[in-house]
C-alpha cells in the first residue's frame, strides 16, 4: 500500500511538472501578451513530429529539442509578422486567427505525414529502483529536466527586468516606446519564446503519447484549464494550475477513470470561470 | 540657417488624415528652455508627438544635433538623446514606483535617484506602491523624475505640472534649471505660468495649429501671455 502511494505520489508530481511544461508557452503568450494562442497545441504537436523525425533519422534524441525550438520559433516568427501584429495583439481577433491557424497547421502536418499514429520510442529505457519501487527512468529524467527549465525560467523572470518590461509594454505601449523599450521586437520575441517552448514541450511528451495531427487538441484544453485555475501572468499561478489540474487528472484517472477525471477538470474550470475568473494567483 | 540643437522644421501633421499642426518651425539652442503655450486643442501635444516620433509628420523635418530624426521611432530617438514625457498615461500603473524608475536599468538600485527623492519625499515614501495608486500630481512627478534622470541633451515634456502642488512645481523648476546649466535643452508644453516664469528663455504661443507668437521670455509680460491664453 505504501509503495503504491509512493508511486502514485511520484505520478502526481510528474503530471504536474509535465503539464507546467506544456502550459508554459501558452502562459507566456497569454499571461504576458494577452493573446490566447489557440494553436498552442499544434506547436506542441509540431515539436512532437520534430522528435519523431530526429529519431527516425537515427540522430541523438536530445537534438530534437533545439530542432523543435527552431522550427516552432520560425513558424512563430512568421505567424507574429503575418497574423498577430497586423491584428494589433487584440485578444479576440488573435483568438479567432490562431484558431484558424491551428486548423491550417493540423492539415499541413496531415498532408505531410498522414492521419496515422506515429510512435516515438522512449529514448531512455529501463527503470530506476527508488526505495524498493521501480519507476520508469525516462519519467524521472523528464521530471528533472522540467523542474530545471521551470526553475531557471522562474529565476530569470524574477531577476531580469524583461518581465517588468513586457508588463509595461502591454499596459502602456506608448510610454514603453518613450522610455526606450523597442516594443515591436519585445512583443515579437515574447511570442516566439512561447511557440518555441511549446515545441520543446512537444519533444518531451512525444514518447509518452501517440503522435498524430490532432494530438494538440487535448493539450490546449488541459493547458487552458490550468491557466484558468492558476491565474495568468504569474509563476505561482502556473505552478498552482498545473498542480491542481495535472494532479487531479493523475489521481482520478488511477482511482476512478480517465473520463471522470476529465469531467472533474471541466467542473473545476467552470467553477473558477464563474466564481474566480482571474484564477488563484492572478497578476496584480 | 545655422541651426539650433533641436530643430522642428515646417512640421505639419496630426491623427489620420486630420491636419492638426500646420507648418510649425521651432529652433531650440543648447541649454535653452522653450515653453510652448496655447489654449486647449491648438495642437501643442500633437506637435510634441510629431517631434518625438509618436506620430509621423505629413511634411517637414526634425533634427537633433544636426542629425535628421524624422520618422525614427521614439525608442531610437531616446538612444540619440531625446527624452519625451507624455501628457497622459504618464507612468506604468501596473509597476511599482521603484520599477517605473529602474525599468530600463541593468540593476534595480535607486541610488542615483536619491537627489530626486530628496526633492520629492512623497515619491520616496511610495516607492514600493503600484504607480497606479498615485494621485495625478504624484504620477506627473514620477514621470518628470524618470525623464530628467535619463540625462538626455534634449527633453520634450508635455504639461509636467498638471495637478502638481505649488511647492513641487518650484522644485521642478529648480531641477530643470540645474540640468539646463549642464547644457540640456527643453521644450515644455505648459499651461502653468508658475513654471514658465521660472524656466522659460523663450515663449512660443500656438493657435489653430500654427505659431502665433515667438518671443524671448524677457520681452513678454504676464498680461500679454494671458491675453493669448484666454478668449
Amino acid at each position: 500500500m505504501e509503495a503504491l502511494l509512493f508511486t502514485q505520489g511520484l505520478n502526481v508530481v510528474f503530471e504536474a511538472l509535465i503539464l507546467a511544461m506544456l502550459v508554459l508557452g501558452l502562459a507566456v503568450v497569454m499571461g504576458l501578451l494577452n493573446v490566447l494562442n489557440i494553436a498552442h497545441g499544434e506547436f506542441i504537436m509540431i515539436g512532437a513530429y520534430a522528435a519523431y523525425i530526429v529519431q527516425r533519422a537515427g540522430l541523438p534524441y536530445w537534438l530534437a529539442i533545439p530542432a523543435a525550438a527552431l522550427v516552432c520559433g520560425v513558424i512563430g516568427l512568421v505567424v507574429e509578422r503575418c497574423l498577430i501584429r497586423p491584428l494589433h495583439y487584440e485578444p479576440f481577433e488573435t483568438l479567432l486567427a490562431t484558431w484558424g491557424l491551428g486548423l491550417l497547421l493540423r492539415k499541413c502536418v496531415e498532408l505531410g505525414f498522414g492521419r496515422g499514429y506515429r510512435s516515438v520510442e522512449i529514448p531512455i529505457g529501463g527503470s530506476v529502483s527508488l526505495f524498493g519501487e521501480s519507476y520508469p527512468a525516462y519519467r524521472l529524467v523528464l521530471m528533472v529536466v522540467a523542474a530545471l527549465v521551470l526553475a531557471s525560467l522562474f529565476v530569470w523572470y524574477r531577476r531580469a527586468p524583461t518581465g517588468a518590461r513586457i508588463r509595461a509594454m502591454v499596459g502602456n505601449p506608448v510610454l514603453a516606446e518613450a522610455v526606450g523599450i523597442r516594443t515591436r521586437e519585445l512583443a515579437r520575441n515574447t511570442f516566439i519564446t512561447g511557440t518555441a517552448l511549446a515545441g520543446v514541450a512537444g519533444v518531451m511528451v512525444a514518447p509518452l503519447t501517440p503522435v498524430e495531427p490532432f494530438m494538440g487538441l487535448t493539450f490546449i484544453v488541459n493547458s487552458f484549464f490550468a491557466l484558468v485555475v492558476g491565474g495568468m501572468g504569474t509563476v505561482a499561478g502556473l505552478f498552482a494550475g498545473a498542480t491542481i489540474i495535472g494532479g487531479l487528472q493523475s489521481v482520478l484517472s488511477a482511482a476512478v477513470s480517465p473520463t471522470s477525471a476529465y469531467l472533474a477538470m471541466l467542473l473545476i474550470s467552470i467553477l473558477f470561470l464563474w466564481q474566480r475568473p482571474r484564477g488563484l494567483f492572478p497578476r496584480p | 540657417m545655422t541651426g539650433g540643437y533641436f530643430e522642428i522644421q515646417n512640421i505639419s501633421g496630426g491623427y489620420g488624415s486630420g491636419r492638426v499642426v500646420r507648418d510649425v518651425s521651432i529652433s531650440i539652442a543648447r541649454g535653452e528652455v522653450v515653453c510652448l503655450l496655447g489654449r486647449n486643442g491648438v495642437g501643442k501635444s500633437t506637435l510634441a508627438k510629431l517631434a518625438c516620433g509618436f506620430l509621423r509628420p505629413m511634411s517637414g523635418a526634425v533634427q537633433l544635433a544636426g542629425v535628421e530624426i524624422t520618422g525614427k521611432r521614439p525608442s531610437e530617438n531616446l538612444t540619440l538623446g531625446l527624452t519625451y514625457c507624455p501628457q497622459e498615461r504618464v507612468v506604468f500603473d501596473d509597476l511599482t514606483v521603484a520599477e517605473n524608475l529602474s525599468l530600463m536599468r541593468t540593476d534595480r538600485r535607486l541610488d542615483e535617484f536619491e537627489p530626486y527623492f530628496r526633492a520629492f519625499p512623497r515619491l520616496s515614501e511610495r516607492r514600493g506602491q503600484y504607480a497606479g495608486t498615485l494621485s495625478g500630481g504624484e504620477k506627473k512627478l514620477l514621470s518628470f523624475v524618470r525623464g530628467l534622470s535619463e540625462g538626455s541633451a534634449m527633453m520634450v515634456i508635455d504639461e509636467p505640472t498638471e495637478g502638481v502642488q505649488f511647492e513641487n512645481v518650484v522644485r521642478m523648476a529648480e531641477l530643470m534649471l540645474a540640468q539646463k546649466e549642464a547644457g540640456a535643452s527643453f521644450l515644455v508644453v505648459e499651461q502653468n505660468l508658475t513654471l514658465v516664469d521660472r524656466v522659460a528663455d523663450r515663449i512660443v504661443i500656438m493657435d489653430h495649429g500654427e505659431v502665433a507668437l515667438s518671443a524671448a521670455a524677457s520681452e513678454l509680460d504676464r498680461q500679454q501671455i494671458l491675453a493669448h491664453l484666454t478668449v
